[in-house]
């Protein structure tokens, strides 16, 4: 009751300051601040801003983590951090960096690039699109609250039953994990709906299917493996949660439950999502090494096709993640052959790169480092892929560290390295300034290396014997030089982190109006042809487009500027709401009000969402004009 | 010329929708037909009992198709993406639904 009170309390603070029980002029000031107009914002650039921003900083939480990890590992018999505390770092390491960092630095490239390269001023729905920010925003916090308030998820980032039950991990924190996700993964659902919408009713005109970026494409196919795969994680979570908080018995074998269905649920849902934090990185790439080799990405059909088949057998594959379950011999076989078959359109992929680089006239600029470098990085991640899939070798490498480099590879070196080169790739477009070349061959060097460093060695130590997710070795086993190699190349990743960051800083401050240049890589796709700062509407007239790498096109016919497919007219923009965030509140006090057992304040936030849902549909809105006059102002000052 | 387009235009228009309106009345039709199979199968104890079961979730899968392009107009053009969006889904729940039967 006492809890019901305070947040009753808080709620009616809140409504009291922002309903301006202060003062008019107070509640003024506080809609015309920066601060309200990035809180309630609806568009696509600076929710993808805030995406990146956010996902950097969960990064930073996930790489510390890490570095808890090696450090710990780094002698035999180290008592640094031990047991339980040892569980909760790796567990909310695997948890932030899928959930919380490779997919929010993805998602807020598709908001930053996608509706500017298919020619569109805005995502389909701009209001969930904030939405899907908060959510996801809200979950990332409720994980990580665990730190702070009883402990964090301790049960590995799959969460398996029965160690994940209430017998074997009391205390909330796989509460934390449980409804974390699930608020985050509403978020991500509706996020890729928006996407699915956006590309297929959004495009400019003459903008084709077969003329689409190819990061677009990557988009496309991945909001389309969200929609498919977020369902199961949330069936499997909702039935983990009625097993730990409502008492149910779904995976409790006593009872008659089955630990099994979890595990199927999860990788139905964990292998779709690993293509979901792949694919787009390998959108990002095409980019990347098509625009730094001055040429057509080669095979592009091939690529989309390429593209496409990998997220459909991306859902036949998800078993191989459970080949020592005992399954039997035809299921793992069928699962094995499945697998190995997905190294074919990823073989095309990489082929079409380096086709794409062939005969090109390459400049090795930071983005195109991390381009080039993911190439080799990830055939390797690749190849042990195909040799984990193999049943028999696998019951070998099972739960050791062989598995652990494996996904590293494929995870940084593969999905990092991709963001990374979106870094530095879009960086102008988004803050109207490069990032230092210099600097960034520095953290290109330290963390390519310290990655190799890191990550290579854990392959013998996984075939010497080292298990996974466990706290320590003893010296006779002979694994301590190995796991000593492994930290200081983990300790490199982090100081070229810090260059990274140190890059930032030092690129703003340096940064001059001069350096706002709109099309500083000579690019090929839409987003280039548009001034420097983006206007917020994005294009004045909407585009025609004639071809693939539309803007190369206009520039190979010696055109200053894309060809108008309309007049310039008033511009229908959508207006910010302070509701996304209000909704994101309110699941979020219904999340704690079920970790901490305390159902009516679950109730009381769910109330709170509808609340909102409901008020919201008698809410007269239709958005607001920019004027012609106002466009040509904006355009002569750009 | 315009307004010979506009007509024919109007024509087929009308032509399409009473070829529409005949469509409905049709599967109304093997609709109903269908629901009263499946009602006699139960109730005439004709079908063995072991193939009732098949036998019904199959006139229902029938009866799902029929709704979705006659009445949800599927049929229709510029309804590719929901088609094929709603085939990988069942496709996909149904390869998980059938997994799960098989391997729990």
């Amino acid at each position: 009751m006492g809890t019901i009170v305070s947040i009753l309390v808080l709620v009616l603070f809140l409504t009291a300051i922002l309903t301006g029980g202060y003062n008019k002029k107070f509640l003024q000031r506080v809609q015309g601040s920066n601060m309200w107009d990035w809180l309630t914002t609806v568009d696509h650039k600076k929710i993808g801003i805030m995406y990146l921003g956010a996902g950097g900083f969960f990064f930073l939480i996930g790489g510390l983590e890490a570095l808890l990890i090696r450090v710990q590992l780094f002698y035999p018999n180290n008592d640094f951090i031990v047991g339980d505390t040892f569980n909760q770092l790796l567990t909310m390491h695997g948890t932030t960096m899928i959930f919380f960092v490779a997919m929010p630095l993805l998602i807020g490239f598709m908001n930053v690039a996608v509706p500017l390269q298919i020619g569109a001023r805005d995502v389909a729905f701009p209001f969930l699109n904030a939405l899907s920010f908060w959510l996801f925003l809200g979950g990332g916090i409720m994980l990580n609250l665990g730190w702070l308030f009883g402990g964090a998820a301790d049960a590995g980032w799959t969460s398996y039953v029965p160690i994940a039950s209430n017998q074997f991990s009391p205390g909330p924190g796989v509460d934390y994990y449980v409804l974390g996700l699930q608020i985050s993964g509403i978020g991500t659902l509706i996020g890729g709906i928006n996407f699915l919408v956006t590309i297929i009713n959004m495009r400019a005109p003459g903008m084709t299917f077969l003329r689409l970026p190819l990061f677009t494409w990557t988009t496309f196919v991945t909001s389309a493996l969200i929609l498919f795969a977020f369902p199961p994680l949330t069936v499997g979570l909702l039935l983990i949660m009625f097993d730990r908080i409502f008492g149910s018995h779904f995976f409790d074998a006593a009872m008659g439950g089955n630990s099994l269905i979890w595990q199927h649920l999860f990788w139905i849902f964990g292998h779709p999502e690993v293509y979901i934090v792949i694919l787009p990185a390998f959108g990002i790439i095409s980019e990347v090494i098509s625009t730094f080799s001055k040429k057509r990405l080669f095979g592009y059909n091939s690529m989309v096709f390429a593209t496409i088949l990998i997220g459909f057998l991306g859902f036949m594959v998800w078993a191989h993640h459970m080949f020592t379950v005992g399954m039997g011999p035809v299921a793992n076989a069928i699962f094995a052959v499945a697998t190995m078959s997905i190294a074919v359109p990823t073989g095309i992929k990489i082929f079409n790169w380096l086709f794409t680089m062939w005969g090109g006239r390459l400049q090795f600029t930071t983005a195109m480092k991390f381009a080039v470098g993911f190439i080799p990085t990830f055939v390797m991640g690749g190849v042990t892929g195909v040799m984990l899939a193999s049943p028999p070798a696998d019951y070998q490498y099972h739960d050791s560290y062989f598995v652990v480099a494996h996904f590293h590879y494929v995870l940084i070196g593969g999905t990092v390295f991709g963001v990374l080169a979106g870094v530095y790739y879009w960086w102008p477009r988004m803050f109207g300034h490069k990032l230092n070349e210099r600097l960034g061959n520095v953290h290109f060097w330290l963390f390519f290396i310290g990655f190799h460093l890191t990550f290579l060695i854990q392959h013998w130590l996984g075939l010497y014997g080292m298990p996974r997710r466990v706290f320590t070795y003893q010296a006779a086993d002979g694994l301590t030089w190995i796991n000593q190699v492994s930290t200081v190349g983990a300790v490199m990743m982090g100081v070229a982190t810090l260059v990274f960051l140190y890059n930032v800083v030092y690129s703003r401050k340096s940064a001059t109006a001069a350096s706002a240049e709109r099309d500083p890589w000579d690019g090929r796709t839409l987003e280039w042809a548009i001034p420097c700062p983006t206007p917020e509407y994005n294009f004045a007239q909407l585009p025609k487009v004639r071809g693939l790498d539309a803007w190369w096109m206009e520039k190979m016919a010696g055109n200053k500027e894309l060809e108008p497919a309309e007049p310039l007219q008033p511009i229908h923009m959508p207006s910010s709401s302070y509701r996304p965030i209000l909704m994101s509140l309110g699941f979020f006090v219904s999340g704690l009000g079920f970790i901490f057992r305390t159902i009516e304040v679950g109730v009381l936030g769910l109330v709170m969402v509808f609340l909102l849902m409901f008020t919201r549909s008698f809410e007269q809105d239709h958005g607001y004009h920019i004027e012609v006059d106002q466009i040509k102002e904006a355009e002569k000052g750009a | 010329m315009k307004a010979n387009a506009e007509q024919t235009k109007n024509q087929t228009a009308v032509q399409t929708s009473q070829e529409s309106a005949w469509k409905h009345v049709t599967s109304f039709a093997v609709m109903i037909v269908l629901t009263a199979i499946a009602f006699a199968a139960v109730a005439t104890n004709l079908v063995p009992s072991h193939l009732l079961v098949p036998l019904l979730l199959t006139l229902a899968a029938v009866q799902v198709v029929v709704q979705l392009y006659t009445f949800m107009h599927l049929n229709q053009k510029g309804s590719g993406f929901p088609v094929a969006f709603m085939a990988s889904g069942i496709f996909i729940g149904v390869i998980s639904a059938v997994a799960l039967m098989i391997l729990v």
